[in-house]
């Protein structure tokens, strides 16, 4: 009896944790939905609905002419090939270079490598602001301006990503090194056919990381280009803005047009993206 | 015989003299910060002129908010490649008047002297007028004129008038509508009260903060008598117009498309007034940009391009035209006196408001540290708006700060 009694106890216990975790996880994901949410249903509303108080959760007509309208503002289908070309070349590009620079600094011994890692992290103090004007300068002096080599060649190494992977790549075996020489095989061998293979999460973290970082770059962009023709969609938004107002609705709409390419990137790469974080440890 | 020859030499020579002293054709970079609700009619106005100039292609280049464009100046002096012209405040140009051709210099008197009166002295410098004003606006009131059917003339009326506003409409104990609003960060509407009250922000030769004498420690405790009255907002204010939450408010009238279309959305009439007067004058704050033209490396004729385009945009029939698209007011006095300007304020009276508004309206220092300065402004009209500071504390706080700012 009494154990009937603490089995029933038991499972409603388990039940009651369950529901409450459940509650607590969909009122979460409510919350960090909430805005994706309002942007969607601002994007198919009128101005004058965007504005009402209380808030106009569902527009009465949905206005899928505010999509048209914003991509007509402006040359969107240019500035969505620079959005594409410019992260897709800037995150290869890191990735290879964030993966030789995170090996060296992880396996191999040379003079001055703790010193040389210090500087590198020294430079994530500094404020981007401050390093605006000389890179201006020296993109300028190099004769980018305006041009590709402006918006992809200074993002393709990241300190941040060496700093990542270092700490991976730290936590694999020298043991796995060792056998792999008694094979024949070389250290670049073993980066590439070893080392990048198990580390496959923590660079898809970077990866992604990166991708975010240069789709949803503006500054840069804004202050090397000048042509319509070099702009990506960040800047393209700005288009609905202007110092007195701003056209909420078809800001919503770019702004969900932008989003649709990150987000199915990240439908495909959910899975290694927490690995990875979770095994790096970055939040 | 003889005569067809000379007149077919004569001939060939005028066409050799026109091959010869045809313009060579020249491009010119000018950097804008009019976004897409501005752009076309600057397009407009831009090809126009390079219909009538051909030899001359102007690159037209959105350069983001008046932010960023500055930014991206500063940055292009410092690499020493700025534009050819360029859409700049005043307490920007200060600073780089060395690396700036003079648009005066290269203008007839007549159009110097069609300058509207009140623009003319943020635009000189050591006595050249070295930029051009463009894209101007003025601080007004807008009301709603089916809740007001008189608006306010004084201070006195207008903070009786938002007290009484200020209503909570179902009883529940929350106001619903406001008699006003505020904006937190906004220097020029401080600046409003101190103009109107007499005050200044330095004296005249600069050597001295003197906004926190008693002329501004009155206009700022007139502010701050306003803040239960209040609706603050970060936001715009046609968003509050909305909203029904506010019943009248100072703002610039280049926001008028964007308060207009709120309100008339949401079935609300808006009218605009003069700002209500101060003790000593009904003053508001001009805002909008100049047109400036870089000489750093610019060729003589890309710089008499540029001055021709400034010209150009400020010619009274083209001032109009971009006035009356896009929401800003002609800034030569000839153009207050045009016939396709005067039919727009027939239909539109809120614009006879704006236009006298104009005609008095005070501009921006040029002490080269004005854009700090107009932060501090602005931040100590923050803190008294959103109770963080008394007024006096904090008109003491400005002057430490503005007198920091005084060296240049």
């Amino acid at each position: 009896m009494a154990s009937i009694r603490s089995a029933r106890y038991y499972t409603l216990r388990v039940v009651a944790t369950r529901v409450f975790l459940y509650v607590l996880l969909i009122a979460g994901s409510a919350i960090m939905l909430l805005p994706f949410f309002w942007m969607v249903t601002t994007s198919l509303k009128s101005s004058f609905e965007v504005m009402q108080m209380p808030p106009q959760w569902i527009p009465s007509t949905f206005r899928w002419s505010n999509y048209a309208e914003a991509w007509s503002v402006a040359p969107f289908g240019r500035y969505f090939f620079n959005s594409f070309f410019m992260a897709i070349t800037t995150t290869i590009g890191e990735v290879i270079t964030t993966i030789m620079a995170a090996y060296a600094f992880a396996k191999m011994k040379f003079f001055g490598k703790n010193v040389l890692f210090s500087i590198l992290l020294a430079t994530l103090m500094i404020p981007g602001q401050m390093l605006l004007i000389p890179n201006y300068v020296t993109i300028n002096r190099l004769g980018w301006f305006d041009t590709y080599q402006a918006l992809i060649i200074p993002w393709l190494a990241s300190v941040f990503g060496i700093f990542l992977l270092r700490q991976f790549f730290r936590s694999i075996p020298d043991e796995l090194m060792d056998s792999a020489r008694i094979d024949g095989c070389g250290r670049f061998r073993f980066l590439w056919r070893i080392v990048v293979p198990l580390s496959k999460p923590a660079i898809m973290t970077v990866a992604l990381l990166k991708f975010l970082g240069s789709w949803n770059s503006f500054q840069w962009v804004l202050l090397m280009t000048n042509r319509e023709a070099m702009r990506t969609v960040p800047v393209g938004l700005m288009s609905f803005r202007s110092e007195v107002g701003t056209a909420y609705e078809l800001l919503m709409a770019a702004a969900v047009l932008a989003i649709i390419p990150v987000l199915i990137l990240f439908f495909f790469t959910q899975k290694q993206f927490i690995q990875g974080v979770a095994r790096t440890g970055i939040k | 015989m003889l005569r067809k020859g000379i007149l077919l030499g004569l001939a060939c020579v005028m066409l050799m003299g026109l091959v010869v002293f045809a313009q060579e054709p020249v491009t010119i970079e000018f950097w804008h910060s009019m976004s897409s609700g501005h752009q076309p009619y600057l397009v407009d106005l831009v090809n126009k002129f390079m219909e009538e100039y051909p030899y001359i292609t102007v690159n037209l280049t959105y350069q983001g908010g008046y932010g960023d464009t500055e930014d991206k100046v500063e940055a292009s002096v410092v690499a020493g490649t700025p534009p050819t012209m360029v859409q700049l405040y005043e307490n920007v140009i200060t600073p780089l008047v060395e690396v700036l051709y003079p648009i005066g210099p290269h203008m007839t008197q007549a159009e110097k002297d069609d300058i509207l009166d009140g623009l003319v002295p943020n635009n000189t410098f050591d006595g050249v007028l070295v930029s051009v004003p463009w894209n101007k606006s003025i601080m007004v009131l807008y009301y709603r004129s089916d809740l007001i059917a008189t608006p306010p003339t004084t201070w006195e009326e207008f903070a009786i008038m938002a007290a009484d506003l200020t209503v909570d409409v179902d009883g529940d104990g929350v106001i619903d509508r406001y008699g006003t609003g505020l904006r937190p960060y906004n220097p020029e509407l401080f600046l409003n009260y101190l103009i109107q009250n007499g005050g200044t922000i330095l004296n005249d030769d600069w050597s001295a903060v003197t906004i926190g004498d008693q002329k501004g420690v009155e206009a700022m405790q007139y502010a701050e008598s306003l803040v239960p009255s209040s609706y603050i907002s970060s936001g715009y204010l046609s968003d509050a117009v909305g909203q029904d939450l506010v019943a009248m408010f100072v703002d610039t009238s280049a926001g008028y498309y964007y308060n207009h279309k709120a309100a008339v959305d949401n079935g609300f009439e808006l009218a605009c007034a003069r700002v209500p007067a101060g003790p000593v004058n009904n003053s508001s704050a001009i805002q909008g940009t100049n047109l400036v033209v870089f000489d750093m490396g610019q060729t003589q004729a890309q710089k008499d391009a540029a001055v021709l385009l400034a010209r150009f945009l400020i010619r009274p029939e083209n001032t109009v035209a971009w006035s009356l698209r896009g929401g800003y007011l002609p800034v030569v006095k000839s153009a207050y006196e045009n016939q396709d300007w005067l039919d727009f304020l027939a239909d539109n009276p809120d614009y006879v408001v704006m236009s006298e508004a104009m005609i008095d309206g005070f501009a921006q220092i040029l002490h080269p540290n004005y854009g700090l300065m107009r932060g501090a402004i602005g931040s100590a009209f923050e803190e008294v708006i959103l109770a963080a500071s008394s007024a006096v504390d904090a008109m003491a706080n400005l002057v430490l700060d503005l007198t920091d700012l005084l060296e240049y």
